[in-house]
């Protein structure tokens, strides 16, 4: 058998946990740089607030009924970890799918699975104090499909079972749904899934496995395997790789001048050779882009140019000196609105490989950016940047409404009141 | 990147291997080397559960008298049970609240020490529970009222 938990409204139910006056107010959370809604507490979602929605478009008369919120990762990822440890303890085996998910492998445990459920959800109510809903099926699959109908249930703990495939409850609630909702299905194959015919879940465990082959892949043969209760499908079938990353963000204000413009793309290029190290990954060309307001009054600008680098790299520094390149080139007089650096053909890392016109000593350099990133993890992040960088700086993160650190930072901690 | 405390604080201790422990200038191993234990960790004192220990700190000076004093660090440990004598925290008024849970004859009470506050009748599996506070440090005169941590820390 197979679980999949997922924490009911992470973002909303993490700003709740240090701010018990959230409770039963409508909460939504806001992306970087407070551009957009991004997650909603249920009684966000009632008032028919659109995710996704940009903040200035909520109506004004909603807007002071509501709490907004910047979205503090720190926050998130450090009670995540916190959820992770507390369900890791009890099963053999578990896989976090994303800050808010994950995955437990309960293949050899005998158990009355109701039971654990219950047990799993509890655990995590009280040592963490987050809510979360549990569905546990045959494969991962259907664990998902049953973490789904958790939720809807109204009472708590929030938790669904299906024993086996051919559970009666489960073939009429795959008879009612549509193909899209199953794990792995998009848009289009939805598309193509119709226009053969397949219009439920039910109706695709039931096509033929050589037909699936056949007319789609290997993969989705496999879904359908899987809503049959038989466990194929791996996590890394449903992932594929990063084949690029993006570090970019708009300004508060345009910026015009070069050095500060250099300054911004110092301190894309450490996040994005932070990212690259973090994943055990290095890029073979980099790019950098650059555009002036689009909805302003005088010329739009955008530009934007790739170089290759002279060998694969996560070396911040080699990753800053081609972007800086780029960036002499680009650079006309304008008002800047947004600047962001790209890598691309990433693969992953191989041991220090000498070429013959690096000369940089490779070795060395990895070490140095072991170091690097240690002390940047263990100091903080303004404790060592690629030259000044001051906080208060234009391409530095917009986060009005952001709650405090309170599980990683001493100055932040939050505040219990004696009565 | 770590994103636990936890994980930082207890990291600040190197692991003690023999392999690694300077020799003296003459290459015979210290004859201390045997005995080598790992220094006492704090952190690992007080924090017996990572995943379900928070830290806040007090505000107010109502419970001086139980030597809970403004600006002390509180160690919670949200998997412990609560018992009549342990001080809480609880999520009082939309607010963090400290107080002290008490019997008397068979109802549990949580118990305010500012004066004119109401005692209020505590469920055994009370929603409004944060946490069990096993830890208050106080700090002394020579660190001023709250110590300033280290900016390293931060």
């Amino acid at each position: 058998m197979f679980a999949l938990i997922d924490c009911n409204n992470f973002y909303a139910a993490c700003e709740r946990l240090f701010e018990p006056r959230l409770e039963g107010v409508p909460v939504g959370v806001l992306s970087n740089n407070d551009g957009c809604v991004i997650a909603r507490s249920e009684e966000f979602k009632a008032l028919d607030i659109p995710m996704g929605i940009p903040t200035h478009k909520i109506d004004p008369a909603l807007r002071r009924r509501v709490v907004l919120k910047s979205s503090n990762y720190t926050l998130y990822g450090d009670l995540s970890a916190r959820v992770q440890q507390v369900l890791a303890r009890q099963v053999p085996t578990l896989e976090p799918y994303s800050i808010d998910e994950c995955f437990l492998d309960l293949r050899g445990m005998q158990e009355d699975w109701h039971a654990l459920g219950a047990r799993l959800v509890r655990s995590v109510a009280r040592e963490v104090g987050l809510p979360v809903s549990i569905g546990i099926a045959p494969t991962r699959t259907l664990a998902k499909l049953a973490n789904r109908q958790a939720k809807t249930q109204p009472t708590r703990p929030q938790v669904c079972v299906w024993q086996s495939a051919d559970a009666p409850e489960l073939a009429a609630h795959l008879a009612r749904l549509s193909p899209r909702e199953v794990w792995g299905v998009g848009e289009r194959l939805n598309a193509r899934l119709a226009g053969m015919g397949v219009l439920t879940a039910a109706a695709l465990r039931e096509t033929p496995d050589s037909e699936l082959r056949r007319r789609f892949s290997v993969v989705l043969a496999r879904t359908a395997t899987e809503l049959n209760g038989h466990p194929c499908l791996s996590m890394s079938d449903l992932e594929t790789p990063r084949r690029s990353i993006l570090c970019s963000r708009s300004f508060g204000r345009p910026l015009r001048d070069h050095n500060a413009l250099a300054g911004a793309l110092r301190h894309h290029c450490q996040r994005a050779g932070e990212k690259l190290r973090r994943d055990a990954m290095q890029a073979s060309a980099i790019g950098v882009y650059m555009r002036t307001n689009p909805h302003h009054a005088g010329t739009f600008r955008h530009a934007c140019e790739w170089t290759a680098l002279p060998f694969p790299s996560a070396d911040t520094q080699q990753l800053n000196r081609a972007a800086q390149r780029l960036l002499a080139r680009l650079w006309q007089p304008a008002a800047y609105q947004k600047l962001g650096v790209m890598l691309t053909e990433l693969t992953p890392r191989q041991q220090s490989q000498t070429t013959l016109f690096d000369g940089a000593e490779p070795a060395r350099r990895e070490a140095l950016m072991e170091a690097w990133d240690a002390i940047r993890a263990r100091y903080g992040r303004q404790a060592l940047t690629l030259g000044p960088q001051p906080s208060d700086a234009p391409w530095q993160m917009n986060s009005a409404y952001r709650s405090a650190c309170y599980t990683t930072r001493w100055d932040e901690l939050p505040r219990a009141r004696a009565r | 990147m770590s994103m636990t405390p936890i994980a930082l604080a207890a990291s600040t201790s190197a692991p003690a291997s023999s392999d690694t422990l300077p020799r003296g200038a003459s290459g015979f191993p210290s004859p201390a080397d045997d005995y080598r234990e790992a220094p006492l960790d704090l952190h690992h004192h007080l924090v017996r559960r990572p995943a379900s220990t928070f830290f806040m700190r007090l505000e107010g000076d109502d419970h001086r008298h139980a030597g809970l004093h403004h600006g002390d660090l509180l160690v919670i440990d949200r998997a412990i049970s609560p018992r009549p004598g342990h001080w809480l925290v609880a999520a009082i008024d939309g607010e963090l609240s400290v107080l002290h849970l008490e019997r008397r004859e068979a109802q549990l009470y949580l118990a305010p020490s500012r004066p004119g506050l109401a005692t209020l009748p505590f469920e055994a599996d009370d929603d409004r529970l944060w946490g069990v506070i096993c830890y208050a440090i106080h700090a002394l005169p020579a660190m001023g009222e709250e110590p300033a941590e280290p900016s390293c820390l931060r």
